[in-house]
């Protein structure tokens, strides 16, 4: 029988109430800001493909002189990522969902307890590759940034709003192909910036090393402003 | 995509807030706005889903509600609501001051009378 044919028995009392379903999610990312209080958590999403590990085996390189930088990095199964990160000397850690779709905080949390992150200044958790559910989860970053590549095609922020939403930092990934693609970063640009007005945007090519130096420097001023802001209120 | 753990934590939540009551739910009503990127028809299968493991749940609506997304314009001081995901205000002003549609919550629960 369907359930609206369904008469309840006796009267009925009603409870109206805001009883948040994301609540366990967001008291775990509360519990992992407290916990780094040092370290800058970089939140970066994706589809699957866009280069982000790529992007931390280069950025790695790139700052292993001027910071101490971590990765955990999801995926649905496999440590092959961890691998190819530890490869290039990346302190780095696989978190697998278990064919999950999204990373949340307890995963993270737990994450914690298996890597060291003595005098680390920086940690990337490199999401699941998915523009969709890792939007809702706040993992206790403080900025998310969210990479597309240029085979992707420029329609996807309006496509996956709510990611580009709750991103700072848009980095054009593959940026070497852009000749070879039919992908404009300002069609890509303007749209994100009609979700989200404030996003910033930043085209790379991991492989090439265009637009590595924007990304790093981009990096380090939010671990100095970090660091500055920490000083502030001490 | 993850509709089962979200009806899951609909029934765990009200398990642990109405402890004496929980039985007694009839209907449970669920705001979702739209930015929390939730299908209702997904939530409604994720819950006959949960019922085979629980039968006990059978009894029990699920209502999933829509709520559309509303921005606040700092420039006109009102609100205003964001169609095709288009943040910006009739007077050309953007805005990310999100004021509805990230909710994901129970808004209303129906009881059988003791």
């Amino acid at each position: 029988m369907p359930k609206s044919n369904r008469m309840p028995v006796g009267s009925v009392q009603c409870d109206n109430t805001t009883l948040n379903l994301l609540k366990a999610n967001d008291f775990v990312a509360k519990a992992i800001r407290d916990r780094l209080p040092d370290v800058v958590v970089i939140n970066v999403c994706s589809s699957p493909g866009s280069g982000k590990t790529t992007l931390m085996q280069e950025t790695g390189k790139r700052l292993s002189d001027k910071l101490n930088m971590a990765v955990l990095v999801g995926d649905p199964e496999t440590d092959r990522d961890a691998i190819r990160m530890k490869e290039v000397g990346i302190n780095a850690l696989q978190i697998v969902t278990g064919g999950m779709c999204h990373i949340e905080a307890q995963m993270i949390l737990q994450a914690l307890d298996h890597i060291d992150l003595t005098g680390v200044d920086l940690l990337f958790i490199e999401n699941v590759g998915n523009l969709v559910c890792p939007a809702a989860f706040d993992l206790g970053e403080d900025i998310r940034v969210t990479v597309l590549a240029a085979t992707e095609g420029d329609d996807k922020p309006k496509k996956y709003p709510r990611m580009f939403l709750t991103s700072e930092l848009m980095v054009v990934s593959k940026a070497d192909l852009l000749p070879y693609v039919p992908f404009s970063v300002e069609a890509a640009t303007q749209d994100a910036r009609e979700v989200n007005p404030t996003i910033e945007v930043i085209s790379i090519s991991s492989l090439k090393g265009d637009g590595m130096d924007d990304w790093c420097n981009w990096l380090l001023a939010k671990v100095d402003e970090k660091k500055k802001a920490k000083l502030a209120t001490a | 995509m993850h509709e089962i753990s979200i009806v899951r934590n609909v029934f765990e939540t009200l398990q642990e807030t109405y402890p004496d009551k929980f039985e007694r739910i009839t209907k449970v009503q669920i705001e979702a706005g739209l930015l929390s990127n939730i299908q209702p028809i997904l939530i409604q299968n994720a819950f006959e889903a949960l019922i085979m493991e629980e039968p006990q749940l059978a009894d029990i609506e699920l209502e999933v509600l829509l709520l559309p997304i509303i921005a606040h314009c700092a420039a006109c001081d009102k609100d205003f609501e964001v169609n095709r995901h288009k943040f910006v205000c009739d007077c050309g002003t953007p805005s990310k001051n999100i004021v509805q549609g990230e909710e994901l919550q129970i808004s209303r629960i129906e009881f059988l009378e003791n």
